[in-house]
């Protein structure tokens, strides 16, 4: 039996790590149902915004988190152009699938360029406060972890409040729901959507900020975070915050305390095990609606 | 409509006859062991593209995972030879019927629910096995690969390569066999009536789910079937190449450039993605630039010419010789749909 400490270690770490998946699990979701798309890019543009923030540490010497002034409008407008010059253009028809493969490409185009552009090399960011962590009944838990975990909470409450409390929220809530019925309501559809996936796509400059702060980036990473992501919305069921920002708590943490007697490798497992275990048995995931039952 | 495809059989046929020719004939003008091993990587694209194509051409559900399908192929062949001490194709037979035994439980998983989270499953089995055989060191060998004992031990490079080449050749023309007669049975038509729409068919008593189960395990076995033989004849595993997004994904692109309707469709995608990956690995290394250039490529083709560059050509080609044309077009209801509400 691992000692408390080391338990209430992982539980702390399950939490801070389940923030920063429902931060980017919520934004894959958005696309998802905006418009039916599985966007696999989204991760290859969190190591994109990871490499960014790195970029502009070593280059100007200044704080990462300053590189979000930069990111986040930036990563915005490529959303929008995303939406409106590319994925609006597929065949309605076979717009799911198709999607996927032009996201796949994009994503390939960024992982080839960081390569290129960066090399191989495994890049990691050194601050001042990188090796400091604080006490917490016998539980150390790293400062930046606690920052980055403030920045995925504080990015996904203003994205609630968004959504819940200003007109583009409802316009955009409207469009997810009933696109032609919030087309006869009056909202422009369209540039609701192309904004809605301009969102998502700022969420992933938050979230690889965050990321950048306290992890080794590489240009192939994201294969590692794509998995776990998709497998959350699946699980939470597609189309549905809420139910990806809980599904992301759950495995982030299972993740976390499946560590301790398994390792870090196969502690990862557990996401594609609560995919395959939905699918099976509760297909429309365990917090999705109408939608999600027949995707 | 009857002489429009009498004369298409009188214009396929020796065009068949001659890439048949060319692809047997093949060994013989390779004037060095180096290209005809390209031919064999060619072929087992074609293969694998193909097999692929079997569950992407006709139901429409695009499967990112068929690279997983095709390492658990190939280490099925392996092990088989080397822990359990099977003969060569026993053992590549019997890992064929592993895998296709393996495709029911998945295809009940990723099948049951629609497009969506049929990739999102073809993607996770490609992760989860790449986790699975590089920590399982002690039966995979991990990282450090694993070597797969020749089954002509006697036969020099250059003859290896020509008897592979030739299997290959025959898998291929296998795969393309079943293919064509899919195509025109009626469990091919049920698989086309779920691309078109899938509602529809199962209110009008299609069985689409056991279809889908059924072409997906099939499919699965021959995508097995091409890694398998590749495992013997490269003689090297690397769970990074075996279960790599990529090669899954090269499947697709291949497919989807050639054309996912068309027989050969696959065959001509491998053709020229085989043959560009080859050359830009001879010209640029192994630089991260394939990844930029398969990228551009992929979108291009979703982007531009989603029916792939046959159905493109041969639009151009029957301006010029079938004017008079039959006015039926091979899409669906919705598609009109949409295309009226533009």
């Amino acid at each position: 039996m691992p000692s408390g400490g080391l338990l209430l270690q992982s539980v702390v770490l399950g939490l801070l790590l389940g923030g920063l998946y429902a931060l980017l699990a919520a934004g894959l979701t958005l696309y998802f149902g905006i418009m039916r798309v599985v966007m696999i890019a989204h991760s290859a543009f969190l190591i994109l915004a990871a490499y960014v923030a790195w970029w502009f540490n070593v280059r100007t010497g200044l704080d990462p988190l300053l590189s979000l002034a930069g990111t986040v409008p930036l990563f915005f407008v490529t959303g929008v152009a995303m939406q409106r010059l590319l994925l609006a253009r597929l065949r309605p028809a076979t717009l799911t699938m198709m999607s996927v493969l032009l996201t796949f490409a994009i994503a390939l185009f960024i992982e080839g360029m960081l390569g290129y552009l960066f090399t191989g090399t495994q890049r990691r960011i050194q601050l001042a406060y990188s090796a400091s962590s604080l006490d917490l009944f016998g539980a150390r838990i790293a400062v930046v972890k606690l920052i980055a975990f403030g920045l995925a909470g504080a990015a996904l409450l203003g994205l609630y409040l968004l959504l819940k409390h200003s007109r583009f929220g409802w316009a955009l809530r409207a469009t997810i729901q009933h696109r032609d019925a919030a087309r006869l309501a009056g909202i422009d559809t369209d540039r609701v959507a192309g904004y809605g996936f301009g969102l998502g796509l700022a969420t992933a400059a938050i979230g690889g900020t965050a990321l950048a702060l306290d992890a080794t980036v590489y240009p192939s990473l994201h294969w590692h975070w794509i998995g776990p992501l998709m497998a959350i919305i699946v699980v939470g069921g597609l189309g549905s915050i809420p139910g990806a920002a809980i599904a992301a708590m759950v495995l982030g943490m299972a993740q976390s305390l499946l560590q301790i007697p398994l390792g870090t490798t196969w502690a990862q497992t557990v996401f594609y095990l609560a995919l395959f275990a939905t699918l099976a048995l509760r297909p429309q995931g365990f917090f999705g609606g109408r939608l999600a039952q027949r995707f | 409509m009857r002489s429009v495809s009498k004369a298409r059989v009188w214009l396929g046929l020796p065009v068949l006859l001659a890439g048949v020719g060319l692809v047997l004939s093949f060994p013989s003008l390779a004037p060095n062991p180096y290209l005809l091993s390209v031919g064999i990587v060619v072929l087992n694209y074609a293969v694998l593209s193909t097999a692929w194509n079997f569950m992407g051409g006709f139901t429409g559900y695009i499967s990112l995972g068929h690279g997983a399908l095709a390492g658990l192929g190939a280490y099925g062949t392996a092990l088989l030879i080397t822990k359990a001490g099977m003969p060569s194709f026993a053992a590549l037979f019997a890992a064929t019927a592993i895998v296709a035994l393996l495709a029911i439980p998945l295809g009940f998983a990723a099948l049951r629910v629609r497009g969506a989270s049929f990739v999102i499953v073809s993607i996770a089995l490609v992760l989860i096995l790449l986790l699975v055989f590089q920590s399982w060191a002690s039966l995979t060998g991990g990282s450090s690969g694993l070597v797969v004992p020749r089954p002509f031990p006697q036969l020099l490079r250059p003859e290896h390569h020509r008897v592979f080449y030739y299997l290959f050749a025959g898998l291929l023309a296998l795969a393309l066999l079943c293919w064509w007669l899919i195509d025109r049975s009626r469990f091919g038509l049920g698989l086309k009536a779920v691309r078109e729409d899938e509602d529809k068919a199962e209110s009008l008593g299609t069985p689409t789910f056991a279809y889908k189960l059924v072409i997906f395990t099939v499919s699965a076995a021959f995508t097995a079937l091409g890694g398998g033989l590749y495992a013997l004849w490269f003689g090297d595993l690397d769970p990074v190449f075996q279960f790599s997004i990529l090669s899954g994904a090269y499947m697709v692109l291949m497919a989807l450039l050639g054309g996912v309707r068309n027989l050969f469709g696959p065959v001509l995608g491998a053709l020229i993605v085989g043959i560009g990956l080859e050359y830009f690995k001879v010209e640029y290394g192994n630089t991260p630039l394939h990844l930029v250039a398969s990228g551009l490529l992929l979108a291009v083709v979703v982007m531009f010419m989603p029916d792939g560059v046959i159905p493109s050509v041969s639009n151009v080609f029957g301006r010029f010789f079938q004017p008079t044309r039959a006015s039926i077009r091979e899409v669906s209801a919705e598609q009109l749909r949409e295309e009226a509400r533009r």
